[in-house]
């Protein structure tokens, strides 16, 4: 049991450099945390090799998907949870929150690597603004300034920063989603656990 | 005389029910902007005050008169009546200021200035500021000694625990540890100071007599990734026996032996535990789970999470309100 968490956790391990706010890659306020683990929401029983087979059951993999939309509000989801809870067992309880957690992650992996492209086009975008107000000073110092060409460079240079405004105000939303499905797991590990017997 | 016997079981049936007296909790809500107010006996929410811009340390005097709050966004302390949480007055702070600590005799205040690698202290009564130390890059977690001599700062990227001298404000002595550290608390009779690493993921046990670390403690909570264990706040009981040790995104308190300092149990709290406060009876210990914003109540006795209150915004530090003098 120890070596499959062990093996799960040395897999799973990003780069530590994330957390320290030195990353290059994240253009956040808050701190990445660049994968979940079990450990983070659950306290229920580890699963071993038959609980991961049993996460994988159709009728799991279901219920878990409706879980993981965010549009299903908290209140039906501990509904649905409550229904399944009935004829289930620790095992099957476990196997739920194994099933949510294997949905929820790869979204918000896949998630962090788009906020690192996006961050990466951002500081492209503001060093071709540089570049631009580079070139229209240089341009406007000339002996005979070619005004046709100023005014076009200035039309791309507006362009690129309305673009790079508009991005940066969306990166603020966008910023936010990892913690907003951090916080739907933790959620719903909750109500799972809730129905867990001693 | 009959009227006495009847009295009696009623009033040891009262007493028996309320031992303890009901403190007021106060949570700074960093995005929230305000600070939520608890009842530490009912674990119900009074209200939720407005505090000023992105408020992260707060603390409160020994007598319970004077509620400080920084407010990091507006540069500075702004002091609160704790019962009406009406704005009494500011202090100067400095940039950005995230941790303070209030000296034992109940002044000057110690205040972190994150921005510009100083900590500035300020006399309280006066309203002045008595000094600017210049201390590591990042300055952060803040500590005093039981006895107020010695005022501990960390700074988070130079990786040192800073020992000044509480009133001369010279720096006496600097201890390297792991990577960001975050905290710095004393034990009981100030023979141990625990300091944690965020990045480093341990927690430094350092002998403040000798400035050497004597142990290191580190964490490993089964099923969490190691890069989420990430320590933060650090609290001692009274008697020094219980260390209890804010795992960050690993969503657990660590629950440390404070004589052998070897973990024993690892309580699920909240998303993203920073801070924590005693009661003053040690009956309760609430954390600050930023990313759920909760509150969680860790019963210290049977060492058990017994309830999670939503407070505001994401709620950063807590402090309570000491027992209130008769008189």
């Amino acid at each position: 049991m120890r070596l499959v968490l062990t093996l799960i956790a040395t897999l799973a391990a990003g780069p530590a450099l994330a957390a320290g706010g030195t990353d290059p890659d994240w253009p956040c306020i808050q701190r990445k945390q660049p994968h979940l683990s079990l450990g983070q929401m659950w306290t229920g029983p580890m699963p071993d090799e038959a609980t991961l087979q049993l996460a994988r059951d159709s009728r799991i993999v279901a219920l878990a998907e409706r879980l993981e939309q965010r549009r299903l509000p908290m209140d039906q989801a501990e509904a649905q949870i409550a229904a399944f809870a009935e004829t289930a067992d620790n095992m099957r309880l476990t196997a739920l929150m194994q099933a949510v957690l294997d949905r929820i992650e790869p979204d918000r992996s896949a998630l962090i690597g788009g906020i690192a492209r996006y961050g990466n086009r951002q500081v492209a975008l503001a060093r071709r603004i540089e570049e631009r107000r580079a070139t229209m000073a240089a341009m406007e110092a000339a002996e005979t300034p070619d005004f046709d060409a100023i005014d076009a460079e200035e039309r791309a240079l507006d362009w690129d920063r309305r673009i790079f405004t508009e991005r940066q105000q969306s990166l603020t939303y966008v910023c936010e989603t990892p913690v907003i499905l951090e916080q739907r797991a933790f959620a719903l590990a909750r109500a799972i656990a809730s129905h867990l017997t001693d | 005389m009959k009227h006495l016997l009847t009295l009696t079981p009623a009033l040891v049936l009262f007493g028996l029910a309320e031992p303890a007296q009901a403190n007021r909790v106060f949570v700074t809500n960093e995005k929230g902007n305000d600070v939520t107010v608890l009842d530490s006996q009912t674990l119900e929410v009074i209200g939720t005050y407005p505090v000023g811009n992105r408020p992260r340390g707060i603390t409160i005097s020994p007598d319970g008169k004077e509620l400080y709050v920084c407010a990091s966004d507006d540069n500075l302390v702004r002091v609160f009546d704790p019962e009406t949480m009406e704005e009494l007055h500011t202090l100067p702070s400095g940039p950005d200021p995230e941790l303070f600590v209030l000296h034992p005799s109940a002044n000057p205040l110690y205040i972190a200035n994150e921005d510009d690698n100083l900590v500035t202290v300020v006399d309280v009564k006066t309203h002045q500021v008595l000094a600017e130390i210049p201390v590591g890059v990042e300055p952060e977690g803040m500590g005093v000694s039981p006895d107020g001599r010695i005022v501990i700062n960390t700074s988070e990227t130079t990786n040192m625990a800073h020992f000044i001298d509480s009133e001369s404000f010279e720096i006496v002595a600097n201890v390297l540890v792991d990577s960001r550290p975050r905290f710095a608390e004393y034990n009981h009779d100030g023979t141990k100071l625990y300091v944690s690493s965020e990045i480093g993921g341990t927690v430094s046990v350092i002998d403040p007599a000798t400035q050497q670390i004597t142990k290191k403690i580190t964490f490993e909570v089964p099923g969490v990734l190691p890069e989420a264990v990430q320590p933060v706040g650090v609290r001692v009981s009274s008697d020094g026996r219980k260390v209890f040790v804010a795992l960050g995104p690993s969503n657990r308190v660590a629950v440390i032996d404070g004589e052998t300092d070897e973990v024993r149990d690892y309580l699920l709290v909240g998303q993203r535990v920073w801070q924590m406060a005693f009661t003053p009876d040690e009956k309760y210990l609430f954390t600050t789970n930023g990313n759920s914003n909760d509150v969680s109540v860790i019963d210290v006795a049977s060492e058990e999470v017994v309830k999670s209150v939503a407070v505001g915004q994401q709620p950063w530090g807590v402090v309570v309100a000491p027992d209130a003098t008769a008189n």
